[in-house]
């Protein structure tokens, strides 16, 4: 029992393991209630709310319009899993007895943060979907949008990336010579026992929607605390996915993610072939393109997407505080411009909706998603053993 | 593997957030001499995990096992 506690609260979950039930997970809620495990949408409407409450109704805009501007935050499904996530990264956070306001050392960082975070909320709306609905709950979809913001996000990290290694950018770390003292440990253990307080309370709110015949805000709530408490525990990281391939050849975070979408495909496949469903499909045009590539050097710049920074601020890290800002800042700025500015004119009304399963017939579509995948597995490894052999080359020269 | 060799640096990376601990890391690690020992504070979680995971990809050695200290971790890795 002690060792089943340390594990699940003392330690970090392996990503695969995570992904993987995220993936079914995130299938399983599509069967539910048609809709897909997304953020950016909410974070749009979050922003709508508080233009309201400035004064200034926007539920006529054009984007609003699309993606619907009714009620509040709370009676919407969207909402809840926004909230859920928040609620069970923070339960999890609380239970591990891992909170700590961590304040960055560069003051320099929480600019960064603001305005990648307004790149990337920007960038993940005119795209239609982030990290999730463009990217891991987008493929499963077997929409062809998803594809092309993959590529898109990557040559945006590869760009970020660059950025992040300049001497100006990254600032000086403080290295000072000979042994330091670590902080002083407080030995009176309360964080534990918020959590569970929290965690009671939150579960009853689930039940209350549920018994009330609330389905749908019960379904939100529910699985939003289940992506939170995944999330956190993995320390599921797209931005590093991408990131720490092209700046230390890391891959284990790519390659989970990858084993995830794989999984989460081929089980919503499954799911539309028994049920029926409509997979959910986005328009892919030059908007996409060009929101991954923003989305994709936003995120590097910002250290973390609009899913990332979610657990990252119930830790503590302040940091994340101006990029949660900038992503509602970035998502309305852009619902904004789609009309007014004349962004769907330009980038989005050549495009068309386009699913696999409609194009290519259900059995290609399949295939041809996890031959995609493949791919984007072999890249991945590929560039972990380039960047090792040229590592191994710099350190014999030296 | 507890040793009893004084630190030649330390890196205090309390607050900074990924992935700036593991560029500073192995920077520091990039510029000392061979052997020379390094102390790592940080407190940022996802760096519990790539900071170690990295400095051992890279080729260095750890001189004693990593240190939960509340709600940071030390670590100690020769250049």
């Amino acid at each position: 029992m002690k060792k089943m506690i340390h594990t699940v609260f003392q330690r970090h979950w392996n990503p695969y393991v995570v992904l993987l039930i995220a993936g079914v997970l995130s299938a399983l809620y599509f069967g539910l209630t048609s809709t897909v495990w997304a953020v950016t949408g909410e974070f749009t409407r979050l922003g709508g709310d508080i233009l309201l409450l400035l004064g200034v109704d926007a539920s006529a805009w054009q984007y609003y319009a699309m993606v619907g501007l009714h009620g509040t935050t709370w009676s919407r499904p969207d909402g809840w899993i926004v909230w859920g996530m928040f609620i069970g990264a923070l339960m999890m956070v609380l239970l591990s007895n891992s909170f700590k306001i961590r304040l960055p050392q560069h003051k320099r960082r929480y600019l960064q943060g603001l305005v990648g975070g307004i790149i990337a909320g920007f960038g993940a709306r005119l795209a239609l979907g982030c990290n999730l609905a463009a990217f891991f709950t987008g493929v499963p979809q077997f929409s062809l949008h998803s594809w092309i913001f993959i590529v898109a996000t990557g040559i945006g990290t590869f760009f970020g990336a660059k950025l992040t290694k300049m001497p100006w950018w990254k600032g000086r770390p403080s290295l000072v010579r000979g042994a330091a003292q670590p902080s002083k440990v407080k030995t009176r253990i309360i964080q534990p026992y918020v959590g569970a307080a929290i965690a009671i309370a939150y579960l009853g709110l689930i039940l209350y929607f549920f018994v009330t015949g609330q389905k749908a805000l019960g379904l939100g709530a529910l699985f939003g605390l289940a992506f939170g408490i995944l999330i956190e525990r993995g320390q599921i990281c797209f931005t590093a996915a991408f990131r720490d391939l092209f700046l230390v050849g890391r891959s284990l975070m790519a390659k989970a993610i990858i084993v995830g979408m794989a999984a989460s495909s081929v089980l919503t496949f499954i799911i539309i072939a028994i049920y029926g469903l409509t997979p959910i499909t986005q328009i892919a045009a030059l908007s996409t393109l060009v929101g991954g590539v923003l989305f994709g050097l936003g995120i590097v710049m910002a250290s973390g997407c609009e899913t990332g920074m979610m657990y990252r601020l119930m830790e503590g890290q302040v940091l994340f505080l101006p990029v949660f800002a900038g992503n509602i800042i970035g998502a309305t700025l852009l619902a904004y411009a789609w009309d007014h500015l004349g962004i769907y004119n330009t980038l989005v009304s050549g495009g068309a909706k386009i699913n696999l399963v409609d194009t290519m017939g259900p059995v290609a579509a399949i295939l041809s998603t996890l031959a995609m995948l493949g791919i984007l597995y072999a890249l991945t490894v590929a560039r972990e053993k380039n960047y090792h052999h040229h590592f191994e080359l710099k350190r014999a020269v030296k | 593997m507890q040793t009893t060799k004084e630190a030649d640096f330390t890196l205090d990376l309390r607050g900074e957030s990924c992935p700036y601990p593991v560029i500073y890391t192995l920077e520091a690690l990039e510029g000392m001499n061979k052997g020379e020992l390094l102390q790592v504070i940080t407190d940022c979680p996802g760096s519990f995990r790539n900071v170690p995971e990295e400095a051992l990809a890279h080729g260095y050695t750890f001189a004693q096992e990593p240190i939960k200290n509340g709600q940071e971790y030390l670590f100690y890795i020769y250049a």
